[in-house]
C-alpha cells in the first residue's frame, strides 16, 4: 500500500508555504510516497521546479546507478565496452509521480478546490483559467468566480477543501458535482486538534450527501515538521505583525507537513478507502509537463521558408561585412553553423531576433547582442552583433549542442530608455495572445530577510539595519557572529539566535513574482495555453508565471530584450556628434585598434568608460595595459569576484608582464588556454577543460558547469572532483595540474563569465574609450545626460572633463536646456554648458516652459516668472543654482529679488513693468559671498562646483598635506594627504580590507585600510567627508597606494567655509560607498527639508 | 531659564552615571538619541542621531529609554520652585522656564545677585541651566540659548545684535534663508531695510524682531495652579460618636463632590483625615473601584473604616481630600444606564477595602494556543470586561499546574491514580497537540509538545490529561464540569 500527497502548499504560495518545491519532492522520495501534487494558490509556478527537481534526480539516478566496475572505455576510441548490466534500484529511491494542479482560491465559493487536469487538453483548459482569472485581476491577484469553474474545468479533477463550516460548503460542492459528474472528490484533511475521529466522520457524511468521494489530503504547508517557525514567521509577515501579537494565528503545531502511509493510515484507519482513492486519483491523472511541446513561431515571410531566408540574410550579411570577399575560414564557419542549425531548427529563432534588432535599427534605437549564442558568425553577419568571431576564440557548440537540446541563447541590449518601444513592437507583431515576458521570481536576500524576519521578531530598526549595514556588499551569507558581537549585540541570546536561525532559513525563498528585465516567450499557438498569464506592475506588460530557468526547464525559447544605460550614452554621444562634429557615427564606424585609445587605458584615464572605470578596474589597467580588442575583453572578465577567488588574477598579470611563463597544462590544452596565457578565465574555457582534459561528454561537462553554480548548497562537489581529477589522471595529467585545474575551475562557478558576454561588453568599453579619447566634451556630456548611471557622480564627470580641457561652463537661465549640452567656442573647440537638470530638485517639464518662452532672452529673473510661468520656488532653485550671473546678478542678490515674487501666478493689474511703475524697494546691501560659501552653495544646489574645490580653500590652514598630483614624484615613505571621499569601498573579495578614494583640488589618491587599522579608525572611516590620512606610500608602475596609519576626520573643518549648509558637501553615491549608510539624518541639508525634520537642534553657538 | 540637557540631567540626578550617557526616543521604529551629556557630546554624538550609529562611534555609551512625560512633571516642579523668585512663571518649550522678575530682584540684593542665587541652587540641584536676563521675553530668550548674559535695560540692541539671527525664535526655514543671504545676526538684519524683509519673509519675523528689541509688547503667561480636591471642618466641640463623623463626612462629601463636578472629575482614591484634640490624626483611606463622584454612594462605603477608628478624647477637625482623581465626564442619564455595573463596582470596592482592591481580580481572554497562556488574570478595578470568549477548542473550567500520573505508551492510560484516587478511563478523545510557543522560552514547556487527551473515567470525573512525547510522561492539568 502507498499513498499519494494531494494537497501541498509550496512556498510558491507566497508568504504562506514553508518550504521549497526541491524540499519537498526530496522529502516525498524518503517518505516513499507513489505521487505528490504540487497545488499552490491559484499558481503553477511551483511546479516546475519540482518537476526540474525531480528530472534532475532521475538523471542523477540513470547516472549513478551504473556498476562502476562493470563500465570500461576504450583508451583509443573513447566508446564504451562490455556489458553494463542494469541493476534494480532499492526502493528508497523510487521516485513519486508529480501531479501538476493548483489550489483554486475562488471569490465567491465556501470550497477551496483543488484541480488536476487528467490530460494535456485538461492542462491547457486550467491556464486558461488562471489567465482569466488573473488578467482580470491586479498584479499577484487572481479573481476567480464559481462560474469560471463552471465554464472552463471540464476533464479536471476536483477535490474540494471546504473553508469552514461543512454545511455551507454542501451546495457548491452539489453544483460542481452536477455539471463535471464524476470529477469532483471531497478532500478530507486532518486537524490534529483532538477530534479528528469526529471530523472525518463528519466529512464522510459530507461526502455522502454530495455523493463526491472522499479523499485524504494531507494539506500540506511544509516538508518537515521545523519548519513550523518559518510557517509562523511568514504568517506574521503576511499580517503585517510581529511575532508576539500572532497569537492563535500561529501553527498550534507541526502537524501539517508531509506524512507518509503509515502516518496516515492512522489518521485516516476509519476510511481506508480515502486513501486508497489517492491512487486511483493520481492513475488518472496523467498529464506530464514533458508533454508540455513547445512550438515555435515559423517565422515565414512571402512563402520563403526559415531557412532559406536566414541562408539569404546570411549571404548578404558576408557581402556586406566582408566587400573584398570573406576568406574561405569564414565561410567554412558560416556552412557549419548554418548546417547545424538546420539540423536543431533553431533557424526561426535567429529570424526573430534579426527581426526585432532590425526594427530597432530602422528607428535608430541602439543595439547589442550578447549571450552564447550572440557571437556566432551567423549572429555577425546578421548585424545582431558587431563583434566578429575572429576577435574572440569563440567555440559555437558551446551554445547550441546536439546533446544538450537546450535553446541557444541571444540577448540584446538596447537602449534603456527605448527599450519600451522594442518591447511593445513584439506585442503588437505577435500579439498578447502568443507573446509574454517571463517572471523574475523575487527572492529572499540577505538584506530583505534580515530586515522583514527582524521586524516580525521585533527587533527594532536601527538593530536590524545594522544588522544589514554589517553586511557590506551583496552577500546571502546571513549574518555572521563576529559582526554580530561587534554590533554590540549578544549572539547568544535567545531571540537573536533564533532571529538569525530564521534569517538563513528564509533565505532564498521566493517573495513575489515580478517581471523578467526583458525575456520574451513567443509561441506559435495560443500563449496561454502553455502557462497561466498574469499582468505585471508596469501598464501594457504581461508576464507568465515562470521565470528563465523554468523557460530552460521546459526547453522553451526566449529572447531577452534588455536594456543598457551605456548604450543610451553612446547614442547620446552618437547623436551630439552628428549635431556638432557632422560625423554619423555607429558601434560598427568607430575604427578599430586605435593606439590613442589604449594608450589612454593604459593609465586608467577611465572615468566613465563602460566596465572598466570601477577602482579595482583602474588599478588593474595600467598592470594589464591593453593594447588589443582581446585585452579588453579578457579585462573585463578577470576583474570579478570569480577569477579574483580562483586566484586567477595574480598568475594572469605575472605572465603578462613576462615575469613567470605561461603555463598551458600541456599540449591538449594549450589550444584552449593559448590566448588567456594558460590561466582558464571564461566559463567556455573551464567546460573545455573538462572536455579535452579530463574527457568529459559535451553533456556531462555542461552538467558540470550546472552542478558548480550550485554546489555550495547542494554539497555535490566532492564526487564531481574525483570524476574531473581521475580523468585528467587518466589523459595523463599528473595529479598536481589535475587538481590546480580544478580549483581554477571551482574558483569562478559561481561567477563565470562567459567570453561572448566579456566581448559584447568589451566592444561597448572600447567605444566609449575611443569617444572619450577623441571627443571628451561629447563623451561628458553624454554621460552627464545618461545619469544616473556608472560608478561616479556627475562631480568627477565634470571634473575629469576639465582635466581634459574641456570648458564647462556653468548653468545659465538664459544659454542652459535641460540636457547638457555643447557649445561651439571661438577657436573651434566644444564646451560643455551644464543644463537645468544638474539641479537638484529640478523638474524637466519647467526646463521646458524656461527654454520655450525665452527668445533673445530674459533681462530679469521677474521676467522668467512672468514668461515662462514657473512657480516661485523654481526660480529660487535657479537663484541657488547661481544662474542669473548673466543678467548681472550675484547669486546672493537674484535670490533676494527672487524671494519678493511670491504669488503662483502673475497679477494682471501689476503685470505690466514698462512704466516703471512697479513697486520701488529701498535697496539693500547684502553682504558679498565669500568664495567658501558660494563652494557650498554649488554643492547644495548641484552637488558640484565649477569655482574651487573645497580643499583649495582648506590647504593653507592644513600644512604639512602632499598634494594629490605629487604623490606620484613625492619620496616613498611617509606621508599626509586630505581629500575629499569619494569612493569607500570593501569588497567581499578583499578579506576585510577597505579602499578610500580621497580627491583634492589636483587629483584623487588611493588609500588602503587594512582591517587593524579599521578597527582603530572605525567610525572616522565609516562616517568621515574629508579625511586627513597619514600612512606610506607604495607604489607599482603609475599605480599609488598609500597605506594607512592614521586617519582624521576633518569634516568639521569644512564649516570653516563659512556656510550654515555645509553638510551637502557629500560626494558618495551608494554605488562608490558600500559603508552602511546612516539612518537619513533629521538634520536636514537643505531648508525645503527643514520642515520635514524630526529633532529641532539646539545647538549652542 | 533654559535647561539644554533638562532629561539626562533629570536622570542622572537620581543615580550618578560617569561616562557619556544618552537618553534614547524611539521615533519611526528608530531608537534616536534624545538627550545626551557632556561626555557624549564630547565623542561626537549630537542629537537626533540613530542609536546604533551612536554605539558604533562610541561603543561604551551608556543609555536609558526618554521619558516625556517625566520631563514634562519635571518641567513643572521646576516651575513651581521657581516661584520662590517672582510670581509670574510660564513654560516656555519643552526645557524653559519664563520669568516676569519686575520688581522681585530687589528682594535678593540685585539682579545680578539674583541670577547668581539661581545658578548656584541650580548647580547644586545637579542642573544645567542657562540664564538670559532682558527687558523683554524675545531678549531673555535670546540670551539664554545664544549668549547668557544680561541685556542692559533701555538697551537691548548692545546684548543683541552680535547674536546669531536663529535667536530671535523664527522657523528654521527662515534662518537658514536669512544665512543664505547674509544676514547672520540681529545686528544686521536690523540695519536692513524693513519694507523688502516684510515682503520676503512675511509680518512674523520683524515682529520678533521687534518683540526682541522690545518695540512691541509681549506676555508671559503663567500657568494656573491645578485645583485643589481637599475640603476640612474645624469642630467647635470635640466630638466621638459614629454617627456624628459621618455626618461630618457627609456635609465634607456634599462639597467635595461639587467640586468634582465642576471639574467634571471622578475621585479614585480618597482621604478622610481625623484629627483628635491631642493633635494625633488617623486617616481613613478609600479606594474606589471606579471613578465616583456621588455623594450618595460613596457615602456608605467610608463606615467600615470609620468604625474602626479610636476617637480618643474627640476629634476636632475632618479633612477630606481626593488623592488621586480621574476624568469623569458629565453624561446623559436614561433609563436603560447600567445600574448593574455600578453595584458590581460598589461591590468590588466594598470586597476591596477588606482584602486589598488589587486582590479583586478578573479573568481576561488573550490570543494564543497554550492553555495556559490563554487567559490573563487582571485587577477587576483597572481593567475592562473582555471580548467574549471564544473557545475554538472545549476547555476544562478547572486549570491547574500539571500533576504527574503514571503511565505509558501514547495512549491513555486504562488505570491511573491521581490524588490519591484510583481511576479508570471510560472513553478518551484526542489527541490534540499543542506545540511550544517557540518564540518564548516557558519552563512549563522545556519538555516539549503535548497531546492533549480528554478523558471521561468510570469514577464520574471528566480530566484533561496530556502526554508529552517527546519526553515520555502523563500529566492531569484540568478538570471539566
Amino acid at each position: 500500500m502507498s499513498y499519494a500527497e494531494l494537497c501541498v502548499t509550496s512556498n510558491f504560495t507566497f508568504l504562506t508555504g514553508a518550504s521549497h518545491p526541491e524540499e519537498l519532492i526530496v522529502r516525498a522520495i524518503e517518505l516513499g510516497l507513489s505521487a505528490i501534487a504540487i497545488t499552490d494558490r491559484n499558481s503553477l509556478a511551483g511546479v516546475v521546479r519540482a518537476y526540474r527537481a525531480l528530472k534532475e534526480l532521475r538523471r542523477d539516478m540513470e547516472n549513478t546507478i551504473r556498476i562502476r566496475s562493470q563500465h570500461q572505455v576504450d583508451q583509443c576510441s573513447r566508446q564504451e565496452v562490455g556489458q553494463s548490466s542494469p541493476i534494480t534500484r532499492p526502493d528508497t529511491t523510487h521516485l513519486p509521480k508529480l501531479i501538476v494542479g493548483c489550489r483554486l482560491v475562488l471569490r465567491d465559493s465556501a470550497v477551496d478546490w483543488i484541480a488536476l487536469p487528467c490530460n494535456r487538453a485538461a492542462y491547457q483548459r486550467l491556464t486558461r483559467l488562471l489567465t482569466l482569472g488573473k488578467r482580470r485581476a491586479e498584479k499577484g491577484e487572481c479573481h476567480l468566480d464559481r462560474a469560471d469553474l463552471l465554464n472552463g474545468c471540464s476533464g479536471i479533477i476536483l477535490i474540494a477543501l471546504p473553508k469552514d463550516g461543512l454545511n455551507d460548503a454542501l451546495p457548491d460542492i452539489q453544483q460542481i458535482q452536477r455539471r463535471y459528474p464524476g470529477y469532483v472528490f471531497l478532500g478530507a484533511a486532518p486537524r490534529y486538534n483532538g477530534s479528528d475521529r469526529a471530523w472525518l466522520d463528519q466529512c464522510a457524511g459530507l461526502a455522502l450527501r454530495a455523493s463526491a468521494p472522499m479523499v485524504a489530503v494531507g494539506d500540506v504547508l511544509m516538508h518537515r515538521a521545523n519548519r513550523r517557525q518559518l510557517a509562523d514567521v511568514l504568517t506574521c509577515m503576511r499580517e503585517h505583525i510581529t511575532i508576539d501579537q500572532i497569537g492563535t494565528r500561529a501553527l498550534p503545531n507541526g502537524e501539517r507537513r508531509l506524512k507518509g502511509h503509515a502516518d496516515m493510515l492512522r489518521v485516516f484507519r476509519d476510511h481506508p478507502a480515502a486513501l486508497r482513492r489517492t491512487l486511483e486519483i493520481t492513475a488518472r491523472c496523467s498529464f506530464d509537463m514533458r508533454e508540455l511541446s513547445y512550438e515555435y513561431p515559423d517565422e515565414i515571410s512571402e512563402g520563403e521558408t526559415p531557412q532559406a531566408r536566414l541562408e539569404r540574410l546570411t549571404r548578404d550579411g558576408l557581402n556586406r561585412r566582408y566587400p573584398t570577399g570573406a576568406p574561405q575560414r569564414v565561410h567554412d564557419l558560416v556552412d557549419k553553423e548554418l548546417k547545424l542549425v538546420a539540423e536543431l531548427g533553431f533557424s526561426a529563432y535567429f529570424l526573430t531576433v534579426y527581426d526585432i534588432v532590425g526594427f530597432a535599427r530602422s528607428q535608430s534605437i541602439l543595439c547589442q547582442g550578447r549571450g552564447s549564442a550572440a557571437n556566432s558568425i551567423l549572429c555577425y553577419l546578421l548585424g545582431i552583433t558587431d563583434v566578429s568571431p575572429d576577435q574572440i576564440a569563440m567555440v559555437f557548440e558551446r551554445f547550441i549542442s546536439k546533446h544538450r537540446g537546450e535553446p541557444p541563447d541571444i540577448d540584446v541590449d538596447f537602449e534603456h530608455e527605448r527599450r519600451e518601444e522594442v518591447i511593445q513592437w513584439i506585442y503588437e507583431k505577435y500579439g498578447r495572445h502568443r507573446a509574454g515576458l517571463c517572471a523574475t521570481v523575487i527572492h529572499f536576500r540577505s538584506r530583505a530577510a534580515i530586515r522583514e524576519v527582524g521586524k516580525v521578531m521585533g527587533l527594532s530598526q536601527d538593530v536590524t539595519a545594522g544588522l544589514s549595514g554589517q553586511i557590506w556588499g551583496q552577500s546571502n551569507g546571513g549574518a555572521d557572529p563576529d559582526r554580530i558581537r561587534e554590533l554590540g549585540l549578544d549572539p547568544t541570546d535567545r531571540r537573536l539566535a533564533q532571529t538569525i536561525r530564521l534569517i538563513g532559513e528564509i533565505i532564498g525563498f521566493p517573495r513575489h513574482l515580478s517581471q523578467h528585465v526583458g525575456g520574451f516567450v513567443i509561441t506559435k499557438g495560443r500563449l496561454d495555453e502553455l502557462a497561466p498569464i498574469e499582468n505585471a506592475a508596469m501598464e501594457d506588460r504581461t508576464i507568465i508565471e515562470w521565470d528563465k530557468d523554468d523557460i530552460d526547464t521546459l526547453g522553451i525559447l526566449k529572447v531577452d530584450v534588455l536594456g543598457l544605460g551605456m548604450l543610451s550614452c553612446i547614442r547620446r554621444a552618437f547623436d551630439l556628434m552628428r549635431d556638432h562634429e557632422g560625423h554619423d557615427l555607429s558601434i560598427a564606424a568607430i575604427p578599430q585598434e586605435d593606439g590613442a585609445t589604449y594608450d589612454m587605458l593604459c593609465i586608467a584615464d577611465a572615468v566613465g568608460v563602460f566596465q572598466v572605470e570601477s577602482r579595482a578596474q583602474m588599478n588593474f589597467l595600467p598592470r594589464m595595459k591593453p593594447r588589443t580588442f582581446y585585452d579588453l575583453v579578457i579585462e573585463v572578465a578577470i576583474v570579478r569576484p570569480g577569477p579574483i577567488q580562483g586566484g586567477m588574477v595574480q598568475p594572469y598579470i605575472k605572465r603578462r608582464q613576462g615575469l613567470e611563463k605561461a603555463e598551458p597544462f600541456g599540449p591538449a590544452l594549450e589550444a584552449v588556454t593559448r590566448r588567456t596565457l594558460g590561466v582558464p578565465l571564461f566559463q567556455e574555457q573551464a567546460l573545455q577543460i573538462a572536455v579535452v582534459g579530463a574527457g568529459y561528454s559535451a553533456e556531462e561537462a555542461d552538467h558540470l558547469r550546472r552542478s558548480l553554480a550550485s554546489f555550495r548548497r547542494m554539497g555535490t562537489i566532492g564526487e564531481h572532483r574525483d570524476k574531473f581529477i581521475a580523468g585528467m589522471r587518466a589523459n595523463g595529467y599528473s595529479q598536481e595540474v589535475a587538481e590546480r585545474c580544478f580549483g581554477q575551475i571551482e574558483g569562478f562557478a559561481d561567477y563565470g563569465f562567459p567570453e561572448s558576454h566579456a566581448a559584447a561588453f568589451a566592444m561597448l568599453a572600447y567605444v566609449s574609450a575611443w569617444l572619450k579619447c577623441h571627443y571628451p566634451a561629447v563623451f561628458a556630456c553624454a554621460l552627464l545626460n545618461s545619469q544616473p548611471m556608472g560608478f561616479y557622480a556627475p562631480a568627477q564627470i565634470v571634473r575629469d572633463a576639465r582635466e581634459h580641457q574641456v570648458e564647462v561652463r556653468p548653468i545659465c537661465v538664459n544659454a542652459s536646456h535641460w540636457d547638457n549640452t555643447l557649445e561651439r567656442r571661438a577657436d573651434g573647440a566644444l564646451a560643455l554648458r551644464l543644463g537645468f537638470r544638474q539641479i537638484k530638485g529640478f523638474k524637466e517639464e519647467e526646463a521646458g516652459w524656461i527654454v520655450v518662452a525665452r527668445g533673445n532672452g530674459y533681462p530679469d529673473p521677474e521676467s522668467v516668472w512672468l514668461r515662462a510661468g514657473v512657480a516661485p520656488a523654481v526660480l529660487e532653485r535657479l537663484a541657488e543654482a547661481d544662474a542669473f550671473t548673466d543678467m548681472g546678478l550675484t547669486r546672493r542678490d537674484a535670490l533676494w529679488q527672487v524671494r519678493a515674487i511670491r504669488g503662483q501666478a502673475p497679477l494682471p493689474l501689476f503685470n505690466d513693468p514698462i512704466d516703471g511703475e512697479s513697486i520701488h524697494e529701498p535697496h539693500v546691501a547684502l553682504p558679498l559671498m565669500h568664495l567658501g560659501e558660494e563652494v557650498v552653495e554649488d554643492y547644495v544646489s548641484m552637488r558640484l562646483t565649477l569655482r574651487a574645490h573645497p580643499m583649495e580653500l582648506l590647504r593653507p590652514t592644513l600644512p604639512g598635506l602632499t598634494p594629490h598630483d605629487k604623490l606620484a614624484t613625492a619620496p616613498l615613505g611617509r606621508v599626509s594627504v586630505c581629500g575629499l571621499v569619494i569612493t569607500r569601498q570593501r569588497p567581499g573579495t578583499a578579506s576585510g580590507v577597505i579602499f578610500l578614494t580621497l580627491e583634492d583640488e589636483t587629483g584623487v589618491s588611493n588609500v588602503v585600510v587594512w582591517p587593524k587599522t579599521y578597527e582603530r579608525f572605525r567610525r572616522v572611516v565609516m562616517g568621515g567627508r574629508l579625511l586627513r590620512v597619514t600612512g606610506h606610500l607604495q607604489r607599482e608602475g603609475i599605480v599609488v597606494h598609500l597605506i594607512a596609519q592614521q586617519i582624521e576626520d576633518l569634516s568639521p573643518r569644512l564649516s570653516d567655509l563659512g556656510h550654515p549648509m555645509e553638510s551637502a558637501i557629500d560626494q558618495t553615491t551608494p554605488k562608490t560607498d558600500t559603508a552602511p549608510r546612516p539612518l537619513p539624518l533629521p538634520r536636514a541639508t537643505h531648508p525645503r527639508d527643514q520642515a520635514k525634520r524630526l529633532f529641532p537642534s539646539r545647538d549652542f553657538h | 531659564m533654559w535647561f539644554p540637557r533638562l532629561a539626562s540631567d533629570r536622570v542622572l540626578r537620581t543615580h550618578l552615571i560617569e561616562g557619556p550617557f544618552a537618553l534614547t526616543f524611539r521615533q519611526a521604529n528608530a531608537d534616536r538619541l534624545h538627550c545626551l551629556n557632556t561626555a557624549a557630546e564630547q565623542c561626537g554624538l549630537h542629537r537626533g542621531m540613530s542609536f546604533a550609529d551612536a554605539r558604533a562611534f562610541c561603543p561604551d555609551l551608556q543609555s536609558q529609554a526618554a521619558d516625556p512625560i517625566g520631563d514634562r512633571r519635571f518641567l513643572h516642579v521646576l516651575r513651581r520652585w521657581v516661584t520662590r523668585y517672582c510670581p509670574w512663571v510660564g513654560v516656555e518649550g519643552e526645557n524653559g522656564l519664563v520669568l516676569d522678575v519686575t520688581g522681585s530682584t530687589h528682594l535678593f540684593g540685585s539682579e545680578a545677585m539674583m541670577l547668581a542665587d539661581m545658578r548656584q541652587r541650580l548647580v547644586r540641584a545637579g542642573l544645567d541651566a542657562r540664564i538670559g536676563l532682558g527687558d523683554t521675553r524675545g531678549a531673555a530668550w535670546a540670551l539664554a540659548h545664544y549668549g547668557e548674559g544680561t541685556a542692559e535695560a533701555g538697551a537691548p540692541h548692545a546684548a543683541l545684535a552680535g547674536l546669531p539671527v536663529a535667536a530671535l525664535r523664527i522657523e528654521d526655514e527662515t534662518v537658514i534663508a536669512l544665512q543664505r543671504l547674509g544676514l547672520r545676526t540681529i545686528g544686521a538684519l536690523e540695519r536692513a531695510a524693513r519694507s523688502p524683509l516684510a515682503r520676503r519673509f512675511g509680518p512674523a519675523l520683524l515682529l520678533r524682531l521687534d518683540q526682541a528689541l522690545g518695540r512691541q509688547p509681549e506676555q508671559i503667561t503663567p500657568l494656573v495652579e491645578p485645583p485643589h480636591y481637599g475640603v476640612r471642618m474645624n469642630l467647635p466641640e470635640p466630638i466621638g460618636l459614629f454617627d456624628d463623623v459621618m455626618a461630618g463626612a457627609s456635609r465634607l462629601l456634599d462639597r467635595l463632590c461639587a467640586k468634582l463636578k465642576a471639574q467634571e472629575a471622578g475621585a479614585r482614591v480618597l482621604c478622610l483625615t481625623l484629627r483628635r484634640v491631642d493633635q494625633e490624626a488617623q486617616t481613613v483611606e478609600l479606594r474606589l473601584a471606579s471613578p465616583l463622584r456621588d455623594a450618595i454612594r460613596i457615602l456608605p462605603l467610608f463606615e467600615r473604616g470609620v468604625g474602626e477608628i479610636d476617637a480618643g478624647f474627640g476629634i476636632d477637625q475632618i479633612r477630606l481630600e481626593a488623592v488621586q482623581v480621574e476624568p469623569l465626564p458629565v453624561q446623559q442619564i436614561s433609563h436603560v444606564s447600567s445600574g448593574r455595573v455600578d453595584q458590581l463596582g460598589d461591590l468590588i470596592t466594598r470586597i476591596g477595602t477588606r482584602i486589598g482592591l488589587e486582590n479583586v481580580q478578573r479573568f481576561l481572554p488573550a490570543d494564543s494556543h497554550i492553555p495556559e497562556r490563554s487567559f490573563i488574570i487582571a485587577a477587576a478595578a483597572y481593567s475592562e470586561p473582555g471580548e467574549p470568549w471564544v473557545a475554538q477548542r472545549p476547555r476544562p473550567v478547572r486549570l491547574f499546574p500539571p500533576e504527574p500520573i503514571a503511565g505509558t505508551g501514547s495512549r491513555p492510560p486504562r488505570q491511573f491514580r491521581w490524588r490519591r484516587m484510583s481511576l479508570s478511563t471510560a472513553r478518551a478523545t484526542g489527541p490534540e497537540r499543542i506545540a511550544p510557543e517557540w518564540w518564548l522560552s516557558d519552563d512549563n514547556w522545556r519538555s516539549g509538545i503535548r497531546d492533549y487527551w480528554h478523558v471521561e473515567t468510570r469514577q464520574g470525573r471528566r480530566l484533561w490529561l496530556f502526554y508529552t512525547p517527546q519526553n515520555p510522561g502523563w500529566f492531569v492539568q484540568g478538570e471539566f464540569a
